[in-house]
């Protein structure tokens, strides 16, 4: 499948799962570490949105757990200077 | 992999896991048993509910494994054989989530069903189950439901054969001994019926 897309100012990675779920994050080119904060999504999702029983698969997440947990993730990463969009 | 490696991964998998208090694990899913024996009347029913509610568990598990796996650097390659998907169930899933070791052997010819052996059971600690000579002289007129005849356990099936459907592996699974039933060992047999195409990538195939 689809691992990294680089474009004109743009880079696109996914990472797809073995039970058939894909990531995808688009940050800017010079951004570090996107594989890492995609498997760290990942294991969100697991914790997060899946845990929720109220929570369908395949359905978009509206979960605030997941949301505020991604957030969390990405001021981690960005405050070791990446700039994630 | 091999087998030390795989039991290694699988207890490193427990130890980052969060931890429940055993007993409050045993009598909630107690609980969820009993609540089902008091709405549905027979033994059948009752099964296929637990069956059902570890579907929905397995469905979820799988997730978190593999993302577990990966984000502690324990890699789990594909499986070739389901000999493979057999040790990778029993030695790092049953492990990681409940904190026990299961064993698997008695591989079909063809290598598609196995049987699990799990020595220890969380979940039945305090359980025990009347045998069918006093089930059939409790139910009485009572039109009850036959405790003798319940899979207590059998949410573990559903569990397996959720967490396998999500990576394309269609299993049926069923307990053939339990401890709780008498028998020295639990045992829960898989089998593989069918290996799914990836449905994912149909909606992207050019015409």
């Amino acid at each position: 499948g689809i691992e990294k897309i680089e474009a004109g100012g743009i880079v696109l990675c996914c990472l797809q799962t073995r039970t058939g779920v894909k990531f995808v994050i688009t940050a800017e080119p010079s951004t570090p570490d996107l594989d890492l904060m995609l498997r760290e999504i990942y294991v969100l999702y697991s914790d997060c949105a899946l845990k929720d029983p109220f929570y369908e698969l395949e359905m978009p997440i509206r979960t605030d757990l997941f949301t505020s947990a991604v957030d969390a993730l990405l001021e981690r990463f960005d405050s070791r200077g990446t700039k994630v969009r | 992999m091999s087998k030390s490696s795989a039991s290694a991964s699988g207890h490193a998998l427990w130890a980052k896991m969060p931890k429940a208090n055993a007993e409050l694990f045993a009598l909630t899913y107690g609980s969820l048993v009993t609540e089902l024996v008091r709405d549905y009347d027979n033994a059948d029913e009752v099964n296929s509910q637990l069956d059902r509610i570890g579907h929905s568990i397995g469905v979820r598990c799988v997730d978190e494994f593999l993302s577990k796996a990966e984000v502690s650097g324990i890699n789990i390659p594909p499986c070739q054989t389901m000999k493979d998907t057999a040790d990778v169930v029993a030695r790092i899933g049953f492990r990681m989530f409940l904190g026990v070791s299961a064993e698997v052997a008695n591989f079909s010819p063809d290598g598609s069903a196995f049987s699990l052996f799990l020595y220890d059971n969380p979940l039945s600690i305090f359980v025990e189950l009347p045998s069918s000579e006093e089930a059939a002289a409790t139910m009485g007129g009572a039109g009850g439901c036959d405790l003798s005849k319940i899979k207590y356990s059998n949410v573990f099936c559903g569990v397996i054969r959720g967490a396998l459907e999500q990576v394309n592996l269609k299993v049926e699974c069923r307990f053939v001994r339990d401890a709780l039933r008498g028998d020295d060992v639990n045992e829960i047999r898989v089998e593989l019926k069918e290996v799914l195409m990836d449905g994912a990538g149909e909606d992207y195939q050019e015409e």
